[in-house]
């Protein structure tokens, strides 16, 4: 059951980190990204191997581990596996599909490119990020 | 500090690398040069209001209720997080030694950002790289 372009679309619309982003984007985006579907379990992006791409979650849920240790579990309109494409470091976390699960995926390269041209889209992201790394380091503390 | 001091050392500076010339000129004029002595707070933990820094010569120390956590230099920035969240700093920053700064009203830094793609994406680099050591730690 994939999405049309149109769903896609209004769908993208909804997502935050594309919050202001121009529609050519949203359509960019549409275009160019995948569904693809996951079975309870697997791994989607594995610990270890450098990030070829941006996962939106569409449906289901993902748990995100790292040695081991279950950090974060994200559902529908929340995105991962930005950190290893914007560094090209190896991935430091491993994510896997809890129950049946879909993801927009977009390409490394695709999101790099996106990133130089849409500086809003650039925005968001670093503000989700600056937002995480708050919460990490208020954690660490208490 | 002259102008072309100040160009040639923001082109040494990996936040501003991927900038030709007159996109660091644009930058030289945006920030201003300040100097601290050594001892002096230049970011306050718990108080809003404050500024984007990149420290151009000396040390400072990041200290969150009075207890050391990091040591910044030469190309390092810091204020960043506060102002993209619109929240106070949670650390104090102070002069290990005399600091020199560029600093960027806080109000600004949002339009800096968006008029200086590769400045915002270095600086995404950046926060990415922390927040995976934040998470190896965690």
């Amino acid at each position: 059951m994939s999405l049309s372009r149109q769903e896609k679309l209004a769908w993208l619309e909804k997502v935050p980190l594309l919050r202001q982003c121009g529609a050519e984007v949203l359509e960019h985006i549409a275009d160019v990204s995948g569904e693809l579907p996951f079975a309870d379990g697997d791994a989607i992006v594995l610990q270890g191997q450098v990030g070829n791409g941006l996962y939106i979650v569409t449906s289901g849920e993902v748990r995100i581990v790292a040695g081991g240790e279950e950090l974060a579990r994200l559902g529908p309109g929340e995105f991962f596996g930005e950190l290893s494409v914007i560094d090209q470091q190896p991935r430091n976390a491993t994510v896997y599909a809890v129950g049946p699960t879909a993801c927009l995926a977009l390409a490394s390269w695709d999101l790099l490119a996106l990133l130089e041209r849409e500086p809003q889209l650039a925005m968001n992201l670093l503000h989700e990020l600056a937002d995480r790394l708050r919460r990490i380091d208020a954690q660490v503390r208490d | 500090m002259n102008q072309t001091e100040l160009l040639n050392a923001l082109a040494g500076l990996t936040l501003f690398s991927d900038l030709d010339q007159p996109q660091l000129e644009s930058v030289a004029h945006t920030l201003s040069a300040e100097s601290f002595p050594a001892g002096q707070r230049i970011l306050r933990q718990g108080f809003s209001g404050s500024g984007f820094f990149v420290i151009l010569e000396g040390e400072v120390g990041v200290r969150v209720d009075g207890e050391d956590v990091a040591r910044l230099g030469r190309g390092d920035f810091f204020g960043e997080i506060s102002l993209l969240l619109g929240e106070p700093p949670v650390a104090d920053v102070v002069a290990e030694s005399p600091v020199k700064v560029l600093q960027l009203a806080g109000p600004q830094l949002r339009d800096f950002l968006l008029e200086h793609p590769p400045v915002m994406f270095r600086m995404l680099q950046s926060v990415s790289r922390r927040l995976e050591r934040a998470n190896r730690r965690g």
